[in-house]
């Protein structure tokens, strides 16, 4: 898998993977868009023989899913498993077998760690008083460095390891590190709790009523969970609205 | 002009929250700022969006399940506000309340882009599709129906967030601190909910209690 049209081919794939979630559907899910990403891999491959890359696009297009950033492994991988020429029946195999760890590790690293860590840093720093279009810039900054640096790498070491990629995740403590930033996101987490306590123009501001309901909230969020998000939301728009028909009629 | 503009935003910001790149640009505080600028307004976008953003901290395009669209949420919000004078405090709370509806609308009509999706998929599935240009044809194709999805919905959102906030903003019992006190106690919900995600008090009580000490004295003295 040298010289430069292997080069041109790999940049193409890693550009296409980009656009993987963009058939997202409940058959395929990814599928459609893993095979999309796959063909200036395979074209280069199957350049002379247009049967066995009507196959190969097939079996590439089949129903896949995994975390859309970690995906890039799979891809790189499974690029590396037609160009060693193994049979369908092991790239099929070793697609399935990968799809469901790496999208439960990019879940738990990316969604769950990363993007709500960045994301409260930079609009801890709102509520600290840096502008709006300042915090914006860091969050696509900082989440972007993270969030490229992670496809570019999941491509390579996929292309490098190839059927072997699990081990050499495994071997990266992915998991570990995980750990350790949801650790920082608790700091970070108060530090947006005391940034939106004490800043100018939020709940210290506000005054004690505001504060007080807005403990409430967190503590309810914190007892009960995911499922009292829907219900608070619909609150706070029932509420709203109510205060806006009485100040109307009123 | 800026209602165009908004809709077409609306359709770019869809793209980055699921098929295209997922660069996040279609995160509340980014979207807030760029609606923000095309209306004339970045203060008002820059607060809806840091709003928002904690909001749906709690919110990820996770797999198949269906979740607010906050790009949606915050361009409606930003453009049903702008110019109706947030110094009231009215124009802000209803537009988050317009924007959170509008939100559910936006996740909706994902879920609806995905069944179209799997349709299109699967008759291509059934009459032998697997050329490269028809693959790439369905690709680009989901892609642009994605694009006229969130720019439909964002561009209805505006229609009915205006509409809205025009009969109801300027009778709005609240000063503009209660408006944001308001908004700000649905939002310490998710704050909440994603300590418990992050292990619950107990175990990270000396963390959480040391970062708000360290965001009150940011407070104080930045």
């Amino acid at each position: 898998m040298k010289g430069f049209l292997w080069l041109r081919a790999l940049v193409a794939t890693f550009l296409r993977s980009l656009l993987i979630q963009g058939s997202w559907n409940y058959q395929t899910m990814i599928g459609t868009g893993f095979g999309f990403s796959m063909l200036p891999g395979l074209r280069r491959l199957f350049r002379d023989r247009p049967e066995e890359m009507e196959a190969a696009v097939e079996r590439h297009l089949e129903h896949f899913n995994a975390h859309p950033y970690l995906a890039s492994v799979a891809l790189g991988a499974s690029l590396r498993l037609e160009a060693e020429g193994d049979t369908p029946e092991t790239v099929r195999r070793f697609k399935t077998a990968v799809r469901g760890p790496l999208g439960s590790l990019g879940d738990a690293l990316v969604w769950a760690t990363w993007l709500p860590l960045v994301s409260m840093s930079s609009v801890a720093l709102y509520w600290l008083g840096l502008p709006g279009p300042w915090a914006a810039l860091c969050f696509v900054v900082m989440y972007n460095t993270g969030h490229v640096g992670l496809r570019l790498w999941g491509f390579h070491i996929g292309l490098d390891a190839g059927r072997n990629v699990a081990v050499r995740l495994a071997g990266m403590r992915l998991t570990e590190w995980t750990a350790r930033l949801r650790s920082w996101g608790v700091v970070v987490l108060g530090v947006l709790g005391g940034a939106l306590l004490g800043g100018s123009g939020g709940l210290g501001d506000a005054g004690v009523l505001w504060t007080a309901l807005a403990a409430l909230g967190f503590v309810v969020g914190l007892l009960v969970g995911h499922q009292v998000w829907r219900p608070a939301a619909t609150v706070v728009v029932v509420v709203i609205g109510v205060l806006a028909i009485w100040g109307t009629v009123g | 002009m800026s209602m165009l503009g908004l809709t077409a935003l609306g359709g770019l910001l869809g793209l980055d929250g699921t098929s295209v790149g997922q660069f996040m640009i279609s995160r509340p505080l980014v979207a807030g700022v760029l609606a923000g600028a095309l209306v004339g307004d970045p203060l008002l976008g820059g607060l809806i969006g840091a709003v928002f953003e904690v909001y749906l901290l709690v919110s990820f395009p996770t797999g198949g399940s269906r979740f607010p669209e906050g790009a949606t949420a915050t361009v409606v919000a930003v453009g049903s506000s702008a110019g109706l004078g947030a110094e009231g405090g009215g124009a802000l709370a209803l537009a988050i309340a317009v924007g959170l509806a509008w939100g559910h609308v936006g996740g909706l009509s994902i879920s609806w882009l995905r069944q179209v999706n799997g349709h299109i998929v699967s008759r291509q599935g059934r009459h032998g599709g697997r050329s490269p240009s028809r693959v790439t044809a369905l690709q680009v194709g989901a892609i642009a129906l994605d694009f006229a999805r969130a720019a439909l919905v964002v561009g209805t959102g505006l229609v009915v967030g205006r509409a809205a906030l025009t009969a109801f903003a300027p009778a709005w019992p609240l000063d503009m601190r209660g408006s944001v006190g308001l908004v700000l106690v649905g939002a310490s919900v998710s704050l909440g909910i994603l300590l418990r995600d992050f292990g619950g008090f107990r175990k990270n009580r000396i963390g959480f209690v040391i970062g708000i000490a360290l965001g009150l004295v940011g407070a104080r003295f930045l």
